[in-house]
């Protein structure tokens, strides 16, 4: 009777260990980070990574309560509101359909703003000496979440960190410039390489 | 003989007891290769990290004070952000590269890690988070003592 019973026990705690691993290992593939990659290609120039799990990051903003900043929100003066009432602007941005909202070309500078595939992008171009090529993609949802629970002089950059979390994998964005390269995204891949 | 033998016991059982506790908190280990022409010295130092908190209670709470005080106000965000690397998996938090110089900063396991090679010297340092926290957490509550020390009226 006490070799059953023994064999049940082993057989228990054989399979408990089984379901932490894999409990642990599916914590470990939700888990998600916003890289940062900055490349200086000048001669002797640095190449700088940061990779910042959004778990921690979600965590520390809304303990930060310095300047604007306070738990999670950011303030903006009404002055720099220049009476844009922001949440029926995004409002109107998210119903409407795919479409090119802003195209401005200069001689020195071309400036793009639309919505494509559920994401808000800005492009700008510099066409002077430095010759800046700037990508911006936003989720929607990431920008939704910015003004949803804020109030109108705030922007909710916890929210706003929370629906990046969620969104898929996505490329944030790339400035490129003659010598310096900036890339900024998110995924799950904690180790990236250089 | 049976006394004895229950003497040792008791010996082995509390040293035993009192090096499990040190060493909870795991180890500190820091590793410097100095590469100089002439000659190579290698330093590895390996300590209890409960060694260190235990250390940061005998600084002087006057001596800690300023320091303290500044870092009162951050300790929401410093509790917040180390209990988040200890929860987080094995990352590299920043990778600096630049001409004869490499910088990494990992979480490994249950500590932090930095790891910095140049042409001279590699330096590799290793801490537990849980030691940082508490010794962190050493340091904040300086103010307090400060405070209460500042208090103390002697007639």
């Amino acid at each position: 009777m006490r070799k059953p019973a023994s064999i049940l026990a082993v057989l228990i705690l054989t399979g408990a260990t089984a379901a932490s691993s894999v409990s642990t290992f599916g914590a470990g593939n939700t888990e998600r980070y916003l890289h940062v990659r900055v490349q200086d290609s000048k001669d002797g120039g640095e190449s700088v990574a940061v990779n910042v799990p959004l778990s921690i990051a979600e965590k520390v903003l809304p303990t930060v309560n310095k300047g604007k900043l306070q738990g999670g929100m950011v303030h903006i003066d009404n002055a720099e509101m220049n009476d844009i009432d922001f949440k029926a602007l995004i409002e109107a941005i998210r119903t409407a359909p795919d479409n090119e909202f802003v195209s401005v070309k200069q001689k020195d500078e071309d400036v793009r703003v639309a919505k494509s595939n559920g994401n808000i992008i800005i492009h700008v171009i510099q066409k002077d000496k430095d010759a800046e090529k700037v990508d911006v993609t936003v989720p929607m949802k990431v920008v939704d979440a910015l003004f949803a629970n804020a109030k109108n002089n705030e922007v909710d950059v916890a929210a706003a960190l929370h629906a990046l979390s969620d969104a898929g994998d996505s490329l944030l964005v790339t400035v490129e410039s003659a010598t310096e390269h900036v890339k900024i995204w998110v995924d799950s891949n904690g180790n990236p390489a250089q | 003989m049976v006394l004895l033998g229950k003497i040792a016991l008791g010996m082995f059982g509390t040293v035993a007891a009192a090096a499990g506790l040190i060493c909870s908190e795991g180890f500190i280990e820091v590793n410097v290769v100095t590469k100089q022409p002439n000659e190579q010295h290698h330093i590895v130092v390996i300590a209890p990290a409960m060694l260190v908190p235990i250390a940061a209670h005998f600084i002087p709470p006057d001596k800690l004070d300023h320091g303290a005080r500044e870092l009162k106000q951050y300790m929401p965000t410093v509790r917040a952000a180390l209990e988040g690397l200890d929860e987080a998996d094995d990352v590299t938090l920043v990778d600096v590269t630049e001409p004869g110089e490499h910088v990494l900063v990992k979480k490994e396991g249950g500590s932090v890690t930095v790891n910095v090679v140049d042409k001279d010297e590699t330096v590799y340092v290793s801490t537990p988070i849980r030691a940082i926290e508490s010794t962190v957490e050493q340091i904040a509550n300086a103010s307090d003592h400060a405070k209460n020390t500042d208090s103390v009226d002697f007639q």
